[in-house]
């Protein structure tokens, strides 16, 4: 009987583990970003970002770089060699936690949600509080969210020649359904 | 007895490999982004490893992408060593026009035309294998065929002899590219050129060169190029090994070369047989190169 009593207690503790680290993910998030002067305007689309939430509000995003693709093939060569130097960062990440996370939040409506955490890009850290919207479908999270990066916050150089091509300020938008892992 | 304790044990075990993975997932839990696993594209193909779809003479493995027309305006001057009144061969300009347009990603046609010898130019560039960025694949092939048709007049010692098969020449390429940091890359290409007619009757029709290039880059949006072409057996003495130093300086869609070189003509079969001036005689040609892209 004792060892019955070691089995239970063992089983529910090793299920309320796994059950602690209820995880969602994706492996094909939507990133598209926007770059927009008086000259000229630059779009790019990836469909290769994996995302990650864990059920206490916890949050991993990550990006490859490379996966961008532009409508100009030169364009896209020169954002990874000069701008992006993808072969050296090969990845955009943003992992932090959900600030006004609950279990309430997975009621089927659209909640507005605050994001902080850290920002990685072209290498460069930079600690970010994004703003988000987060709906539980039933089965997946849909998270959507647009937000700008400054080039230079992430010491991403812009020569003098390109400036009136290249914004300062890009636009990104983030669309993501994440599954139960 | 003895199995009860066998499973109290087991148990036992579990309970302490269950909270062990929950430590262990809160020391973890420092980093979820390891949880995403590997990375997407971590391996994929090598790109720039050059600058432009040539390194100085002789073409490079790059190709426009498909859609996308590469146009390149080139000069090339006259012999340095005229001096100051040739305005050390700025007077005597010779002119490339070439259009090269991507079908695919890696399939390219060209026309091209020369004011040198009036030559005009038709060529395919196909890159048949791609570096890879884990080294599974160390080493970029890529395939380049031209046909030449010189257009001059005064061509041929006699009129008799100036019959379009004879104008004709055609070189054909392996270049063989390996990009080796993200500042230098190497290229070796082995060319054969025939010619339908040539000047000097001990001269051979067909013509093995053996050539080696590379780039180094100086800075984000300038490197430092270089090419040698080593003429195998075959032609008189007075033709010289061609070889040329540049440089790169690229912005957003233009890519302008910068260089000098022996060798008088800017397509295969003049610079790779008929490279005639001498480096140490100071009789160089300076040259500079402006491409575009266009997208369509």
């Amino acid at each position: 009987m004792n060892a019955m009593k070691v089995i239970l207690i063992a089983t529910m503790l090793v299920a309320s583990n796994f059950c602690s680290s209820q995880q969602w993910i994706t492996r094909n998030g939507s990133v598209e970003f926007f770059s927009a002067t008086f000259v000229e305007n630059i779009e790019a689309t990836n469909e290769m970002a994996s995302g990650l939430i864990a059920n206490d509000g916890r949050f991993a995003f990550r990006v490859p770089i490379l996966g961008f693709r532009f409508e100009k093939a030169l364009m896209e060569e020169h954002f990874n060699e000069n701008y992006l130097e993808s072969t050296r960062f090969p990845n955009g990440t943003f992992e932090g936690a959900i600030a006004n996370w609950s279990d309430a939040l997975q009621d089927g409506q659209s909640h507005t949600v605050k994001a902080q955490g850290i920002l990685t890009i072209h290498g460069v850290a930079a600690e970010r509080e994004i703003e988000s919207t987060l709906q539980w479908d039933g089965k997946a999270w849909i998270v959507q969210s647009a937000f700008t990066v400054l080039t230079a916050a992430h010491e991403i150089p812009i020569p003098k020649m390109v400036r009136e091509k290249i914004a300062e300020e890009i636009s990104v938008d983030v669309q993501m359904t994440l599954s139960p892992r | 007895m003895n199995t009860f304790s066998t499973y109290s044990f087991f148990c036992c075990s579990l309970l302490c490999i269950g909270l062990l993975a929950s430590s262990v997932n809160e020391v973890h839990g420092q980093s979820l982004l390891d949880d995403l696993g590997p990375s997407e594209l971590a391996v994929h193909p090598v790109y720039a490893t050059f600058k432009d779809t040539r390194i100085i003479n002789v073409q490079s493995n790059e190709t426009p992408g498909q859609n996308v027309m590469h146009f390149v305006i080139a000069h090339r001057f006259g012999q340095i060593n005229e001096g100051a009144y040739a305005l050390w061969g700025l007077d005597n300009a010779s002119m490339r026009m070439a259009f090269d347009y991507g079908l695919t990603d890696r399939l390219c046609l060209g026309i091209a035309r020369s004011t040198f010898q009036k030559t005009f130019e038709t060529s395919l560039k196909w890159k048949a294998l791609q570096q890879n960025s884990d080294d599974s694949v160390p080493l970029g092939i890529t395939f380049y065929a031209v046909g030449m048709a010189r257009g001059d007049s005064t061509f041929a010692e006699t009129a008799a002899n100036r019959t379009f098969t004879n104008r004709l020449s055609y070189t054909y390429q392996a270049i063989i590219t390996r990009k080796w940091s993200e500042k230098f890359s190497t290229a070796v290409v082995p060319s054969f050129t025939h010619r339908n007619l040539v000047e000097f009757i001990d001269n051979a029709h067909d013509q093995w060169t053996f050539g080696a290039g590379g780039r180094y880059k100086l800075a984000q949006r300038i490197s430092l190029n270089c090419e040698y072409h080593f003429l195998l057996k075959g032609l008189k003495e007075s033709a010289q090994n061609s070889l040329s130093l540049g440089v790169d300086i690229e912005t957003g869609g233009h890519v302008f070369q910068l260089h000098i070189t022996n060798s008088r003509g800017m397509f295969e079969r003049a610079f790779l047989t008929e490279t005639t001036g001498r480096w140490r005689d100071g009789a160089l040609f300076f040259g500079f190169n402006l491409s575009r892209v266009f997208d369509f």
